[in-house]
């Protein structure tokens, strides 16, 4: 089959696609993903603690992870609680592990048996870096997780918020390779070499250069935009939530970062 | 497993009246009542999920915030979908996984203007027992007055809890 054959057949299937995503949702759907109807692609910030991966839901409690096996139906059926320090904050998948960042530090669960994770390792933090938020992406071996000052969390109190990086090649043994200090930061995302982090403290989304994780470099282009608190970045767009909206953003060149629409309330 | 709901707490505190923060309850009752509402200003915005052209907000303690997000340059606001006490939530296949207070709570959202409970777990989350990102005296919760949905202001009388020091 010729390359325009194929483009033009993937261009009617999403079309018809389109047509019955219409027909459910009363057209609420502008564009439907190939992969099928009852798979829409689901992109979730990193302040998430709920996550769904191949029919099970994680779910964080303060101190344990519980796990549901979600049915045919949807209905989910609770089939393991694996407990944890207190303060799980964040979780996430990446290529078949599970990571939680918490208040103490970075865990990663295997869940080869889906319905029943197992702690691979616990990264513990330095006592001056103990504290909230804790969100956590996985790029190739290495995790890049934000610690966000708080004034006192469980009797712990920081005395400054970063950026941690962690070589992640063995998940049973992580090594934590870099600190970089933010005011405070909160959820982040990449793109490609490029790290976004919402800087909360300072108001702006941060970017820094992650071309080698062991020597992040903090770019001199910075996103304004009041108390960010989460982002997700799709393709070329990016979405950052904030206390009170969201607001999309063009970063097809991070030379030129354009905002675009913000919801109106 | 009592113990950790009061780990970050001390309830031993001797009594203290002037300023602190206090809970803002819903019954019970109330708690269970979800459902979708007009769209309607972010309160205390939270973490967010993209899917497809639709954007799901969290609103703590309050519900999710969805706009269709098909032309970014103009997201449009469609509903707010009310789940008292909500602190997390996820997406899947149609579904809408969210907390409810001390239960796990499946909406069927095919028709995100009527979304359906279509599945209910109780008692598996425990609640947040003290004001989040705050350091000082508070009002301690007391789960016989039903759900948290939220902290405010107040002026305390005889508060008896702390954000440990």
């Amino acid at each position: 089959m010729q390359p325009e054959t194929m483009m033009n057949t993937s261009a009617s299937t999403r079309m018809i696609l389109f047509l019955l995503f219409g027909l459910f949702t009363g057209g609420l759907f502008s564009c439907a993903k190939e992969s099928s109807l009852v798979q829409p692609d689901v992109k979730s910030g990193s302040l998430a603690r709920f996550v769904v991966h191949q029919g099970y839901l994680y779910s964080l409690n303060h101190h344990e992870v519980i796990t549901f096996a979600v049915q045919a139906d949807g209905v989910p059926l609770l089939v393991d609680r694996l407990p944890l320090d207190y303060g799980l904050e964040t979780i996430i998948v990446y290529e078949g592990l599970v990571y939680v960042g918490a208040r103490t530090g970075l865990y990663i669960l295997d869940i080869a048996q889906p319905g029943k994770p197992v702690m691979l390792s616990r990264t513990e933090r330095s006592q001056s870096l103990l504290g909230g938020c804790d969100p956590v992406v996985v790029r190739d071996s290495f995790a890049f997780s934000t610690v966000k000052i708080i004034n006192t969390i469980c009797g712990q109190t920081n005395v400054r918020s970063a950026l941690l990086v962690y070589q992640v090649a063995d998940p049973t043994a992580p090594e934590e390779v870099g600190q970089y200090d933010l005011d405070e930061p909160n959820g982040l995302g990449y793109k490609g070499d490029v790290l976004f982090v919402c800087d909360e403290g300072s108001d702006r989304v941060v970017l820094l250069d992650i071309a080698d994780p062991r020597f992040v470099k903090l770019l001199d282009i910075e996103v304004p935009i009041e108390d960010p608190i989460d982002l997700i970045i799709h393709g070329e767009r990016m979405v950052v939530a904030t206390r009170t909206a969201f607001q999309f953003y063009d970063i097809q060149d991070i030379q030129d970062i354009r905002p675009l629409g913000t919801i109106s309330k | 497993m009592l113990g950790s709901l009061f780990s970050c707490t001390k309830t031993d505190f001797s009594f203290y009246s002037g300023p602190g923060q206090r809970p803002v309850y819903v019954d019970l009752a109330s708690a269970r009542m979800i459902g979708n509402e007009p769209p309607r200003p972010v309160i205390r915005g939270g973490t967010i999920v993209l899917q497809d052209s639709l954007l799901f907000q969290l609103d703590y303690g309050q519900g999710i915030h969805v706009s269709d997000v098909s032309d970014p340059a103009n997201p449009l606001a469609l509903t707010f979908i009310h789940i008292p006490a909500i602190t997390a939530f996820t997406l899947d296949g149609g579904f809408l996984y969210a907390d409810n207070w001390r239960d796990l709570v499946t909406l069927d959202i095919t028709d995100l203007l009527q979304v359906v409970v279509l599945s209910r777990q109780e008692n598996v989350f425990e609640p947040l027992m003290f004001p989040p990102q705050y350091s000082g005296i508070f009002e301690c919760v007391d789960l016989s007055k039903g759900a948290v949905v939220g902290w405010e202001d107040a002026d305390l009388i005889d508060a008896r809890c702390q954000t440990d020091q």
